[in-house]
């Protein structure tokens, strides 16, 4: 028995492989086969069903296409812009919500966590109400003095993509402090003690000692975030009408992939060439944040 | 457990199998005929007619009128296609105007030509020709979005206008009327989306043009009439008479609110403004203002859609007759949907009928419907081609920097440089 499994042998066990074949068919045909055909469909252009092989026709048509341009500025904007913020404010959030002396602070958690659960479709609606021309969110700006005319938060190219960003981090800050707030379980309360007898201060302990500490979920929570806002979709759509407007403003990559798909003369080969553009992206920026989070010292 | 689970599978699917070609067989011998529309007060109440009528002559017919949001039967329409496979499709779906050639030309053989049972001499030229493609007609026409100015009475009054003042403005008029409604009665003159490029459609195609040629190859930087447009809305935006809105709702609620003055767009508005009871008798009905360059008209068109039935159809026989008996043939039909629903079909004959004759106490006894069929009649045909829904948003993309006051010209080379990159 046991000398059978030695080798090169345990491979070519046909049980095993029968146990995982289902499994397996099931991937090939609903995961590989489609990527595969994706794949290939980005190598041809045409109007609905009367595609034809056009080499890398499609590519080209990238570089001359402005609303691609904008679209990948735009989703570029989003990563930049909002990514950082979020992760740092879910760690302050969750060191903060970890100190054992704070009173209610099972409410404070649920308080920041609540929005993950709420749908996108439901929470962008919403938005879209309270950030109207003459919606709450105005007028409780106007009342309490902070602005003097009502700000345009969904016509104004500017401030779209400022409402696009609070509202992505409103919905996702909660999602990522949760994970911080589980790996500061993790750490041993002894380091932070031998810190405060040494008189680190409170600053220093947060970025010499829990930063460093959880790096690895820092780095998840990165990589996850990048590839959501990549693919951010849900919220641009239902705030501006599936337009991306005003202007293109808002427009994203899946955005615009969904357009030429569905609203647009339907060319499945160039938005298959798109959507390989967010693939590359994702695979390129997960690489340089495993580069930068490398263990250097060993 | 599992595996056992598994050798069922194939079993049990064969069943299922079996069961719903059983449902498909019976289905056919009762011929459902099955529809996609989108408006429950508009099309979809028009149709339940329409196939409550067909029942009467024919009870082994009835209908499974299937009621969606615009953009989701587009959506289920295109994926549909896409696929290939034909199961999931309706027997006739209903088609905005501007969509028509992109679906004709995308999916060639997917829908059945009606040119040799339907005589199309009876429609509205302008509504034949958008369902044309190579010698074949494809669709049955139905309603019009023939175009009209609606205004309140009382506040063009109070700010010291007559009915007789609002007849074949110029837009230099309009706005000037517009400053003029505001300094009185400090309502704006109307309410602007400035995400939608309707009102760019309207009056680029008053003076017969649109975003492509006959062609179809794009028309845009010298086209005068889209340039006219973008001028009119930069001087509206300017004079600041509008009201903006963020979206079809925030515009609609610009005027049932009765914070605007105007609505300029297509007929089907009809039912929405008279569903405010309470401003019963202050609205008046006039021709859209004309621009002031060659072929300028009062006349224009947004929206309007047709009923188009799907090749693949176990049905399509029995959808083909039933368009033609009702939409082709029935005028009582055309009366009743007039008078209930609002609905100006494309049908000419049905422009005899009573109910275009009768006078609307809601805009003080005007007959407002025999005005829209004289205007149908004049609205300038013209091609959308297949990339209308490209070009719209190039225009909105660019309506901002024409407020900004960049020279039209210039905007308009960047609207010809966005289109001429998306289609392709």
């Amino acid at each position: 028995m046991v000398g059978a499994r030695r080798g090169i042998g345990r491979y070519y066990d046909v049980n095993g492989w029968l146990f995982v074949a289902p499994a397996l068919g099931l991937i090939a045909l609903f995961m590989v086969y489609p990527i595969a055909w994706s794949l290939w469909m980005s190598f041809q252009s045409g109007r609905g069903m009367t595609m034809k092989f056009a080499g890398f026709a499609n590519i080209v048509r990238l570089w001359n296409d402005p609303v691609f341009i904008k679209a990948l500025t735009n989703t570029m904007t989003y990563f930049v812009v909002q990514v950082p913020i979020m992760i740092l404010l879910a760690l302050i959030l969750a060191s903060l919500l970890n100190n054992p002396r704070l009173v209610g602070r099972g409410l404070f958690r649920t308080a920041i966590f609540l929005p993950c659960v709420s749908s996108l479709v439901a929470y962008s609606v919403l938005f879209k109400g309270m950030f109207a021309t003459d919606g709450i969110v105005n007028s409780t700006l106007q009342a309490i003095g902070l602005a003097a005319s009502p700000i345009p938060w969904l016509t104004h190219p500017f401030w779209a993509k400022v409402l696009v960003i609070l509202a992505i981090t409103w919905r996702w800050t909660g999602y990522n402090m949760i994970f911080y707030l589980a790996a500061l379980q993790n750490i041993d309360k002894s380091i932070y003690e031998v810190a405060r007898i040494d008189g680190v201060p409170a600053w220093a302990r947060f970025t010499h000692i829990t930063i460093p500490l959880l790096k690895p979920v820092i780095l998840f929570t990165t990589v996850i975030s990048t590839i959501g806002t990549l693919q951010l979709f849900d919220e641009v759509y239902n705030l501006t009408e599936g337009k991306g407007g005003p202007s293109n403003a808002t427009l994203t990559l899946s955005l615009y992939i969904y357009n030429l798909t569905f609203r647009f003369m339907p060319n499945l080969g160039y938005a298959a060439t798109v959507s390989y553009v967010i693939v590359v992206l994702v695979a390129l920026l997960a690489f340089v944040q495993f580069y930068a989070a490398r263990e250097r010292d060993r | 457990m599992d595996i056992q689970a598994r050798a069922y599978l194939p079993r049990i699917a064969g069943l299922a199998l079996a069961g719903a070609s059983f449902l498909g067989v019976t289905a056919a011998q009762a011929k459902e005929i099955t529809i996609w529309c989108w408006d429950p007060n508009f099309n979809v109440a028009i149709m339940k007619e329409a196939g409550a009528r067909y029942t009467k002559t024919h009870p082994d017919v009835t209908f499974n009128i299937v009621d969606f949001a615009k953009l989701d039967v587009e959506q289920k329409l295109q994926t549909g296609l896409s696929s290939g496979t034909a199961d999931a499709l309706p027997d006739i779906v209903l088609i905005e105007d501007y969509g028509a050639q992109k679906y004709l030309q995308s999916f060639p053989g997917a829908f059945a030509p009606l040119s040799g049972t339907v005589d199309y001499s009876g429609f509205a030229p302008y509504k034949v020709e958008l369902m044309t493609l190579d010698g074949q007609v494809y669709g049955m026409p139905f309603d019009s979005g023939v175009t009209g100015l609606y205004y309140r009475k009382d506040y063009l009054e109070a700010a010291g206008f007559k009915p007789e003042d609002m007849q074949d403005l110029t837009w230099d008029r309009f706005i000037e009327i517009g400053k003029q409604v505001e300094e009185k009665t400090g309502k704006k003159m109307m309410g602007l989306d400035p995400n939608d490029a309707g009102l760019v459609r309207i009056i680029m195609q008053s003076a017969g043009q649109w975003y492509f040629d006959k062609e179809g190859k794009p028309n845009i930087a010298n086209n005068a009439a889209l340039k006219a447009a973008l001028e009119t809305i930069g001087k509206i935006m300017q004079a600041n008479i509008y009201k903006p809105a963020n979206g079809w709702s925030d515009w609609v609620g610009t005027f049932t609110s009765g914070d605007v003055a105007t609505v300029v767009t297509g007929v089907w508005i009809t039912g929405t403004v008279k569903a405010q009871p309470d401003q019963s008798g202050n609205w008046g009905v006039a021709p859209i203002p004309a621009l002031s360059i060659d072929g300028a008209t009062h006349a224009s068109n947004l929206g309007g859609s047709s009923w188009y039935v799907l090749e693949s159809s176990e049905e399509k026989a029995e959808a083909i007759d039933f368009l033609n008996e009702i939409y082709a043939k029935d005028i009582d039909f055309y009366q009743k949907i007039l008078q209930d629903r609002g609905a100006v079909g494309s049908l000419l004959a049905a422009r005899g009928g009573a109910a275009y004759e009768a006078a609307d106490p809601f805009f003080g006894g005007e007959k407002v419907w025999q005005n829209f069929s004289d205007w149908l009649a004049k609205v300038p045909s013209v091609n959308y081609g297949i990339f209308t829904n490209e070009a719209d948003l190039a225009v909105t993309a660019q309506l901002p920097a024409v407020t900004q006051g960049t020279p039209v010209d210039e905007v308009l080379q960047a609207i010809e440089a966005e289109v001429s990159a998306q289609i392709q």
